[in-house]
């Protein structure tokens, strides 16, 4: 440990940190664009210039260790001089197209010119041109007039991907970003550079100029592309998710998420093809119902089959909270044949961050009782009861369990089918009854990671369930300030339900005596019920979550 | 101080570049000698003979080669820095030329001295024929037994390599440089880590300027005793003035330190063409700030005389304007070049040596204003002390040393318009 001083106040710091890591760590903010704690020191920005007691020059705080008694300004007269020299030098060349530009209002070099510059520039040459709208791959587009040359983007695929894909070429105010040449930015993590870029340079094919910043809302998620459980913001205008960012998690994806994730995750919320309504099938077709009606519909079929006759898949897709009910319902009902349908993808995965199973709560579905018995596999078993007329009444959660050919090819054996469906999909066209549910991004709800991570979930599109402002969702600019004459402020609201709302009120139906109010009921029932969660509250899972009490049988995924 | 007449770098030998001749005359008698040393001894005399680097920052050698580590797991390398990108500046191709076989025990030396595995040699690309000279002698000394394995059959071995430069002043900057040798882009790194430390390739690494490798020899021969003795006691030695400009007899020039820059000028290299007077004076580079005509009396050419005159010695290239010399417009040529070769990566010398160089035209077109001179002064500062590397300082200083000592020619060339008026820029200078 070594004592410092930064701003006449004391620290006492570990001693092999540089001066930008220790004054975060005491919640100094010390300007920079270049350094990221997760990439490599560059050195390059020159914006955290600090000034060290005994040494001549400014030192770049990204780069200069801390000694024992340092004494460090960060806001003395030479630093606020050069640092506003150096915003002045970038932005000579800088197009200053902030009006049009997707990063305004969440651009380190706009809160900077703002905060840390006298805001006017001396400059009055021609900028040096730079290409413009250049497809650096398939998810990403660069304004090379943007680019401030910091190399954040260049260090991330050389040191986190290990696909060193972009480059710089030419020299001093001529220097562009680019590809090697022939190659694409097609690694599977290419977006991250998109939020590492402290400006507009590199933006995203799938959000660009689609909505400004401050008139979305930002919700904590969690990614369901895979088991991982990357940690997410969900960007929300008019009801409608318009992109995905990652959030800070150490424990599960640092700063970064997939491609994948990013664009494949939430796309059906929003879809055309979303079930606004509960349905059943009448002379063969499926017609929109009410909720009573699809209820009772169910529940007279389910009863009139015996206890062996009926099996029920839970999800891998669906929550705790959700397989949890389910699981608990068919216990009510006395049902033995549960489990649910993996979704592994081998081919798929990698040491970063992908992983094989393609759903985000594999773990925690098996935790809460989605098996049956001891049988691993017992969803083969279930399948070729179907098959061979033993069982003749399936419940499915959210799953499209008909993407497997060999489910697919059994489905029709079924005399009742009940199934719980966000989109329109495969497994509807056996479906007699189909309840609509909310998606992750429409509920409340956890998932239990691969490695046994505990994560909350909470809406950021409302459904007829939720409002916006009565039940404290993130709120944007137009949530808050827009009229209702707005075009904006008005967005598709669906009648759909959290599915462990539905499995409730049949439960209910069927002569249950529980009934759970809030998606935290349930999962604290699960916690003081099942070993595995002991110690956990909705409460305590916090932000970045909580493991359970965990043994390695208990959370290696089958494959 | 003692006339000191003797050429050590470039004595007039015919064929000295041939190894027969070089070993007729002395050559590798001081690689023998050290050979028979310790290490430590070896830098220790270098230490003593307070041999400064050459390569224009006249960083004490001795104690570069100190900074090394004894023990290290990983091999260890030195790099020859015979990029001589610094505009004005051609001596080490004469020692290529002439004496290629000095630099070479030179290096050998060194590389004993550091318990070095690999000698890098970069060279400048466009220096085709030198490169053809060295790979030449090279080839000679490994025919020899100098370079190679047990070299003279002691237990030191160590090779020696050229490596190409592609064209960047910015690779002579010797971290750059170490990442041009490692096929990365020519950007300099930010120290620390020091080379010594985290070098070529991650390993512990010298670099020194390819004359200053060329002393070397002597210094081990002849004693740091006798070579301390030459010219000025701080900062001893010969120095290779390559002289150039509005000179009768430009060329190279091997003169003790401490001489004086009139005797340069007009003793060796002839006097002023046409005799005119001297406007200023570069003293040692591109790089130096300038000193003014009238100032010259009574300057001498060593770190410490020049320090006085608030410049440097750099690497001794002296370039002499006559006073006929539009002093803006080679400041102009010399920032476009920094402009031209700034490597990019921070942003002070990025942005600020092409921001200099439009004001510069701005005042060659005659469409400055009086408050450009102020600014032009004001983005120098910015840059100065900010960078990664020593490029911005380096155009940064002439362009401070000649607004301060030229500043009337500034104000001269000013648009005589009310500066309340809006400049617009001409055509030719909208840059693409
Ligand atoms: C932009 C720049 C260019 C340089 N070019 C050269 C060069 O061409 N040759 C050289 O010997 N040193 C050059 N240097 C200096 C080297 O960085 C280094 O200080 C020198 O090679 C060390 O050798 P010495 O200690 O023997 O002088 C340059 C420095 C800078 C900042
Ligand atoms: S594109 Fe963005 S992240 Fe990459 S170097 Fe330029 S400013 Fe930095
Ligand atoms: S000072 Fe200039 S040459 Fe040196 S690193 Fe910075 S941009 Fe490159």
């Amino acid at each position: 440990m070594v004592k410092i001083t930064i701003d006449e106040k004391q620290f006492e710091v570990e001693n092999n940190l540089t001066i930008i890591q220790a004054a975060r760590q005491n919640g100094i903010h010390i300007p920079h664009f270049c350094w990221h704690p997760k990439l490599s020191v560059s050195g390059n920005c020159r914006v955290c210039l600090v000034e060290v007691e005994k040494m001549p020059k400014l030192v770049i705080a990204c780069a200069t260790q801390v000694t024992d008694g340092m004494i460090i300004q960060t806001n003395s007269g030479r630093v606020v001089k050069a640092r506003n020299a150096v915003l002045e030098f970038i932005l000579i060349n800088h197009p200053l197209d902030c009006p049009i530009c997707d990063e305004a209002g969440e651009c380190k070099l706009q809160d900077y010119a703002y905060k840390y510059s006298v805001g006017e520039s001396r400059f009055e040459f021609d900028k040096v041109r730079k290409p413009k709208r250049v497809e650096l791959g398939p998810n990403v587009m660069l304004d090379t007039e943007r680019c401030i040359m910091c190399s954040r983007c260049i260090r991330f695929c050389d040191e986190i991907v290990n696909k060193p894909q972009l480059v710089f070429t030419q020299r001093g105010d001529h220097v562009e970003l680019t590809t090697f040449q022939g190659q694409k930015l097609d690694n599977d993590y290419s977006m991250n550079v998109i939020d590492l870029c402290p400006v507009g340079a590199l933006t995203s094919k799938d959000f660009r100029f689609k909505a400004r910043v401050w008139d979305m809302s930002a919700t904590d998620s969690v990614c369901v592309g895979c088991s991982r459980g990357c940690n997410t913001k969900m960007w929300v205008r008019n009801n409608e998710i318009l992109r995905l960012t990652p959030r800070f998690n150490s424990s599960v994806n640092q700063y970064w998420m997939c491609d994948h994730g990013r664009l494949n995750s939430f796309k059906n919320v929003n879809a055309a093809n979303r079930v606004n309504a509960p349905m059943f099938r009448k002379d063969g077709m499926l017609i929109d119902v009410g909720w009573d009606e699809a209820m009772a519909r169910a529940t007279s079929e389910l009863k009139s089959f015996k206890k062996n006759e009926i099996a029920a898949f839970g999800s891998a897709h669906s929550t705790n909270e959700d397989n949890y009910l389910l699981a608990k319902l068919m216990n009510h009902m006395g049902v033995h044949r549960i489990d649910f349908v993996p979704h592994i993808e081998d081919a798929k995965q990698d040491s970063l961050l992908i992983k094989a199973d393609k759903t985000p709560n594999s773990t925690g579905a098996r935790l809460v009782g989605i098996k049956s018995d001891t049988d691993e596999y017992s969803y083969r078993a279930i399948i070729d009861d179907i098959r061979n007329g033993k069982i003749k009444a399936l419940y499915v959660l959210d799953d499209d369990i008909a993407v497997v050919p060999e489910i697919a090819e059994v489905l029709p054996k079924l005399e009742f089918l009940v199934i719980h469906a966000s989109n329109e999909n495969q497994t509807m066209k056996y479906a007699d009854v189909v309840f609509a549910s909310s998606t992750y991004a429409e509920k409340h709800g956890t998932f239990t990671n691969f490695e046994g991570r505990v994560q909350k979930n909470k809406p950021a599109v409302s459904t007829l369930e939720h409002d916006r402002v009565l039940d404290g969702m993130p709120l944007s600019r137009l949530d808050r300030f827009g009229a209702h004459n707005d075009r904006w402020t008005k967005g598709i609201k669906r009648d759909t339900r959290a599915s462990w709302r539905i499995i409730n009120s049949i439960a209910a139906i069927l002569g249950a005596k529980w009934k759970y109010n809030k998606c935290e009921d349930v999962f604290n029932e699960i916690a003081s019920t099942n070993s595995s969660f002991y110690g956990l509250t909705y409460e305590n899972i916090g932000v970045t979550g909580a493991m359970i009490q965990k043994s390695q049988e208990q959370v290696t995924v089958r494959s | 101080m003692s006339e000191f007449n003797e050429k050590l770098l470039l004595p007039n030998i015919p064929d000295l570049h041939k190894i027969e001749v070089y070993e007729q005359n002395n050559g590798y008698s001081g690689l023998r000698k050290a050979i028979g040393m310790t290490a430590d001894a070896v830098i220790d005399e270098v230490k003593k003979s307070n041999l400064k680097g050459r390569g224009g920052a006249g960083f004490p050698t001795g104690l570069k080669w100190s900074f090394m580590p004894k023990q290290s797991a990983k091999p260890k390398y030195l790099c020859a820095n015979g990029d001589e990108g610094e505009p004005g500046t051609f001596k080490d191709r004469q020692i290529f030329g002439f004496n290629p076989h000095l630099f070479i025990e030179g290096s050998l030396i060194a590389a004993y001295a550091m318990g070095i595995k690999a000698v890098y040699v970069y060279i400048r690309g466009e220096y085709v024929k030198w490169i053809k000279i060295l790979q030449q002698a090279i080839d000679e000394a490994y025919s020899k037994n100098y370079i190679g394995k047990n070299i003279l059959g002691s237990q030191f071995s160590t090779d020696v390599y050229i490596v190409r430069g592609a064209g960047a002043y910015i690779c002579g900057e010797e971290s750059s440089l170490m990442n041009s040798i490692e096929g990365e882009r020519g950007y300099p790194r930010v120290k620390p880590p020091f080379p010594a430390q985290v070098g070529l390739w991650g390993c512990p690494t010298t670099i020194n300027n390819i004359e200053t490798l060329a002393n070397v020899p002597l210094i081990i021969l002849r004693g740091a005793e006798w070579y301390s003795q030459i010219g000025v006691p701080k900062h001893p030695g010969t120095l290779l003035f390559g002289v150039s400009g509005h000179v009768k007899k430009p060329g190279v020039y091997e003169l003790p330190t401490g001489s004086l820059l009139t005797d340069i000028i007009f003793k060796h290299a002839g006097g002023v063409r046409d005799d005119k007077k001297i406007k200023a004076v570069i003293p040692g580079g591109s790089s130096t700030k300038w000193i003014l005509g009238g100032e010259l009396d009574g300057v001498k050419m060593d770190a410490d005389s020049l320090k006085a005159y608030d410049t440097s010695i750099g690497t001794g290239g002296v370039i002499v304007m006559d006073e006929d010399t539009d002093v803006i417009k080679v400041l102009a040529r010399l920032t476009h070049f920094y402009h031209h070769e700034s490597c990019g990566q921070c942003t002070p010398c990025r942005e600020g040596c092409g921001w200099m160089e439009k004001i510069l035209n701005r005042f060659i077109a005659g469409e400055a204003r009086i408050e450009d001179v102020d600014l032009l002064l004001n983005v120098a500062n910015n840059i100065e002390g900010n960078t990664v590397c020593a490029l911005g300082d380096a155009a940064a200083w002439p362009v401070q040393s000649v607004i301060k000592k030229f500043r009337g020619e500034f104000e001269k060339r000013v648009k005589k318009i009310s500066s309340e008026k809006k400049y617009v820029p001409p055509p030719h200078l909208i840059s693409v």
